[in-house]
């Protein structure tokens, strides 16, 4: 234990941890703006869950990650068990089941799942490369197994935007993999398939409503269309350099939906403008790359995979967070990672982070 | 062979740690940079290519614009008393879109409604349309204090119902000059599409400057606004409608006012002031003498129907304007049951009517100054020819009547005993076109002028005219119209201010209504805007001898004992005498002399006084009252007296001693 934190503080990765500690300063800045009108208490509890997190942070990255490999699979397992309790016996919130109440703490196993995927599928593509190269429609299938079960288990809650999240680091881990570029080709074509048909048959009419409501926003200019377009006035009212903080219009007087969960990004950019997003999406553009690049020099398989399905994780969030709140993307219920409120998805980030300082402080060894 | 991804995790990798110049994910950096251009794309063109836009956007969700009604400006009289004012009063208001059938019936059980009211209110509510359906709406106007505090005690059976308090137009003294003062009631249904569709029109289109004036009045009318229907009301509706003011404030997405922000800040970046303050409307001092019209409104209501000008000969102003039966301004803003309003428009005395103006009859013997001053004017009389009178003359087939047989009369006694037969003679050697020449130049057959409900132009015949009616063109029209019958019509105005003129000496002036028009100032005292002076429509062609003559012929009519009013004189004040002229205005084909009746011939007398030194000079008109110096002559009487006596009343209190009838 001695050692592991003598070797975190020799090989600490200042880079990314700078990225980090920047991200969490603005989120936190800017959820203190967002929550000014949410009910009381939020803002103090978010700073309390980054105590916690850092907490984790440090827990996390001084364990060495093939450790962690040992149980990857046992992970995996337990949180398919918490998915299934979930559905059966999960506090009911708006209308679907997404917690798990221990006495006082309650957690929401899809947050867990995306890490019990990365987990499952480095601990997958860790085993023997020549047998990965000889037979990858095996490790394909296992793959998508891997990834679908609980994608699945988290639609059916429904949660589409955890769903979505854990279909696509599934889907990028498996792009990225060096595997035969057939066999990319023939597994993205079978997921495109089968996107198709569960848009068409399993969406629930609300999601199909959002669906439809994005495509043609006329549709609906004062229910699920409103939000949306209350976002986009958000954001573009920022102009150059934004309102000023505290002082957006959109923000302080409630236009903005839920905006301190799934649009403190439109917060941001109505408060700072242009200017503002620009740098916020420059580091999380920079962390991104850094994860890649930590991947790249990973010591094995096992932490390159890790590395890739993190940045994979990062990407997606802030990806469909922002092309949300831009209108680029239907409203799916994204987080910002490190700037939104939210609990779980807190401790997920804080945990996946952890995880890119683990293998970048045992590059070195062996 | 190894898949190349093997070589990834090779040892010389490791080496070139973080630095590695060829990464084998570069790839995925790359597409990763790729996304992120794209959503900072995406926030260029939101943020600054449509920023303002969606700016502008932001602040219209969080700007409500609430109204700051503009006091009407009031009217007065020339003494500064007030004839049209406001005083506040309340509404029961209804949101079309909340008001339920229930509360309907319990607004009508609380208030004590009969059926017609409730069908009246109800009919209100539905003429609302799309977004109007969510503006309060009046549904009962005026209400007293009682029921006030009956609707708010039960506010809450009653959903969409609520009470405002208004400022309602007040006439103070009632019916009197109402057709000159006008009304007001709420603006309908169609006259806002009309405002709205000129709104939308004024941006597409680009229009001259004078209509765009009035159109920017009309265009700015609300539900529930009230505008000037008749009268003064109407014709200065742009003077006195004030403009509305805006104050901005700031709510929230709720459209809950928010007073914990810095409105000023917030607003004033976007929409500019938190306030535009009402512009209150212009008060207008008219010509009339409140005084003087309820003496004139008096003497007229002895009558069944009938209508009085007062002039002064000297400027042309309007001292009183009375059209009888009248009816009660305060009434007929919106307040009128539909029996009341049945009443109004069945009543045979149509009160609805401003018979000073909009109304035209035959001038009868009043117009014989006509073909006078044609034949004098022209050389084609002489003053001292006699005419012998045997009741009627043989034109053609056709026996034309008079009066009696006066037996031998000039043009002085033919005009001061009203004999029609001297001015058949006259009528036949001046004929058609001088006299309706003459007629023009006195301003017969055009508007005066005043613009004040729809005034009439009146009739002067010409060939033209005869040829276009079926009956074409007889030589008995000519006699006709020398005695002001046939095809003459002419208003009481215009018979008014046509009597000035001859008593002024030839000055035809533009009748006026309005002396000033005045600005509230801030400080509660009024800034004179604009003074009218009196306006000169024309100088009579008539040579002053020829009208001097006129004006002894006038005096002897009232004043010689055969004259045809002499019989209602009455002493007036200081001596006073009148100058005037009766006339009999035929209804129907047969004269029928029976006063009251629905057949009977209208009265006139047109006169001026003192008769010599003329300060006003009046038309009476008596509908149905038969001879003219019977009924119309001691109206007059009652006039000028009242007009004397206010003058003395007005000089003593002034501390000057009474001048010019003490002479």
């Amino acid at each position: 234990m001695i050692r592991a934190l003598r070797k975190l503080r020799a090989h600490f990765d200042w880079p990314l941890v700078l990225a980090i500690v920047s991200i969490t300063a603005i989120g936190l800045i800017n959820l203190y703006s967002a929550t000014r009108v949410a009910p009381p208490g939020l803002y103090t509890q978010q700073i309390l869950f980054f105590l916690m997190g850092i907490g984790i942070f440090i827990t996390t990255a001084v364990v060495d990650y093939r450790r962690y490999e040992r149980q990857a699979f046992n992970v995996y397992a337990v949180c398919l068990v918490l998915l299934v309790t979930v559905l059966i016996g999960g506090k009911v919130v708006k209308g679907s089941s997404r917690w798990l109440g221990f006495g006082p703490i309650s957690i929401q196993p899809s947050e867990l799942a995306k890490l019990a995927v990365i987990f499952a599928l480095a601990k997958l593509f860790s085993g023997d490369p020549l047998d990965i190269a000889l037979r990858p429609s095996k490790y394909v299938i296992w793959a998508v197994g891997l990834m679908g079960a609980p994608m699945l288990l988290v639609a059916k809650q429904p949660d589409l935007g955890t769903a979505l999240i854990i279909f696509l680091i599934g889907t990028t881990v498996l792009v990225v993999m060096p595997l035969q570029i057939h066999v990319k080709l023939i597994t993205l074509g079978c997921e495109l398939v089968a996107g198709v048909v569960v848009a068409l048959f399993k969406l629930h009419g609300y999601q199909k409503k959002r669906l439809l409501t994005f495509l043609d926003p006329s549709l609906d200019p004062s229910g699920a269309g409103w939000h949306a377009r209350q976002a986009i006035f958000a954001v573009g009212s920022g102009r150059w350099s934004g309102k000023g903080w505290l002082h957006g219009t959109q923000n302080q007087l409630q236009f903005l939906p839920e905006h301190w969960t799934d649009f403190p990004f439109a917060v941001w950019a109505e408060e700072w403008g242009f200017a503002g997003c620009v740098v916020l999406l420059g580091l999380y553009c920079f962390l991104i790359l850094w994860a890649i690049n930590l991947a790249a020099g990973a010591r094995d398989r096992f932490g390159q995979v890790l590395c890739i399905g993190v940045a994979s994780l990062l990407f997606w969030h802030v990806f469909f967070n922002i092309g949300m709140v831009t209108g680029l993307l239907p409203v799916v219920g994204v987080t910002l990672p490190l700037v939104s409120y939210g609990r779980s998805s807190l401790l997920v980030v804080m945990v996946s982070l952890s995880l890119l300082m683990n293998v970048s402080i045992r590059r070195y060894s062996y | 062979m190894a898949p190349k991804g093997l070589r990834l995790v090779s040892g010389g990798d490791r080496a070139r740690g973080r630095l590695a110049p060829r990464s084998p994910f570069l790839w995925v950096q790359l597409c990763v940079i790729g996304a992120f251009l794209l959503l900072i794309g995406r926030l260029y063109e939101l943020q600054i290519h449509h920023g303002e836009l969606y700016y502008k956007k932001s602040a219209d969700n969080f700007v409500k614009e609430l109204e700051l009604p503009a006091p009407r400006g009031v009217i007065r009289d020339r003494q500064g008393k007030l004839l049209a004012e406001n005083r506040p009063a309340y509404h029961v208001v209804a949101v079309p879109r909340f008001f339920t059938d229930d509360s309907l019936q319990r607004l009508a059980k609380l208030l004590h409604l009969d059926d017609e009211e409730v069908d009246a209110l109800k009919a209100k509510v539905a003429a609302r349309r799309g977004l109007d359906r969510f503006r309060p709406t009046p549904i009962i106007e005026d209400v007293d204090r009682d029921a006030v505090g009956l609707v708010e005690s039960h506010r809450l059976e009653l959903p969409g119902v609520s009470v405002i308090s208004v400022a309602r137009r007040y006439y103070p003294n009632g019916p009197l000059a109402a057709h000159t003062i006008g009304f007001m009631n709420q603006v309908t249904a169609e006259e806002l599409q009309a405002a709205r569709r000129e709104r939308e029109g004024a941006a597409a289109t680009a229009m001259p400057a004078s209509t765009a004036e009035r159109d920017a009045r009309l265009a700015s009318l609300q539900p529930g606004d009230f505008i000037g229907r008749a009268g003064l009301e109407r014709q200065w509706e742009s003077f006195l409608r004030g403009k509305d003011g805006v104050e901005r404030v700031v709510v929230d997405a709720k459209g809950q006012q928010k007073l914990d922000v810095d409105s000023a800040e917030l607003i004033g970046a976007v929409s500019g002031l938190l306030r535009d303050e009402p512009q209150p409307g212009l008060d207008l001092v008219t010509t009339l003498d409140v005084d003087l019209q309820a003496a004139v409104e008096k003497a007229l209501r002895r009558h069944a129907s009938g209508a009085a000008v007062v002039v002064e000969v000297e400027t042309g102003r309007i001292l009183a304007m009375a059209s009888w039966p009248a009816f009660d301004p305060n009434r007929m803003s919106g307040r009128l049951t539909r029996s009341e309003a049945d009443a109004l428009i069945k009543d045979p005395g149509r009160p609805l009517i401003d018979k000073t103006v909009r109304e035209h009859y035959f001038p009868g013997s009043t117009f014989k100054i006509v073909p006078t001053l044609a034949g004098l004017g022209d050389h084609l009389i002489d003053p001292d020819e006699k005419v012998t009178c045997h009741g009627s003359v043989l034109y053609g087939k056709r026996h034309f009547h008079c009066v009696e047989a006066h037996g031998k009369v000039n043009l002085h006694s033919a005009i001061a005993e009203s004999c029609n037969v001297y001015f058949y003679g006259i009528g036949e050697r001046v004929g058609l076109e001088r006299m309706e020449r003459v007629a023009l130049d006195l301003g017969f057959g055009a508007p005066t002028g005043l613009g004040l409900n729809g005034e009439v132009a009146g009739v002067v015949p010409n060939m033209a005219l005869y040829k276009s009616q079926g009956g074409g063109f007889q030589k008995g029209s000519i006699l006709n119209t020398a005695i002001g019958q046939g095809e003459v019509k002419a208003t009481a105005l215009q018979v008014a201010m046509a009597y000035a003129a001859v008593a002024n000496g030839g000055k035809l002036w533009v009748p006026q209504l309005i002396e000033r028009i005045e600005a509230p100032g801030a400080d509660g005292v009024n800034r004179v805007v604009e003074t009218f002076a009196p306006r000169l429509r024309r100088q009579i062609n008539a040579s002053p001898e020829d009208l001097r003559q006129i004006r002894a012929a006038l005096f002897d009519a009232v004043n010689d004992p055969k004259g045809t009013g002499w019989q209602a004189r009455i002493a007036l004040p200081g001596g006073v005498e009148i100058a005037g002229k009766t006339g009999t205005a035929q209804v129907g084909n047969k004269r029928v002399r029976a006063e009251g009746t629905q057949q009977g011939d209208h009265a006139w007398f047109a006169s001026y006084a003192p008769a010599r030194a003329p300060e006003i000079a009046m038309a009476v008109l008596i509908e149905h009252a038969g001879f003219g110096a019977k009924s119309a002559t001691p109206v007059t009487f009652e006039i000028v007296r009242s007009y004397l006596e206010l003058k003395a009343a007005r000089a003593k209190a002034a501390g000057a001693p009474p001048t010019g009838e003490a002479k």
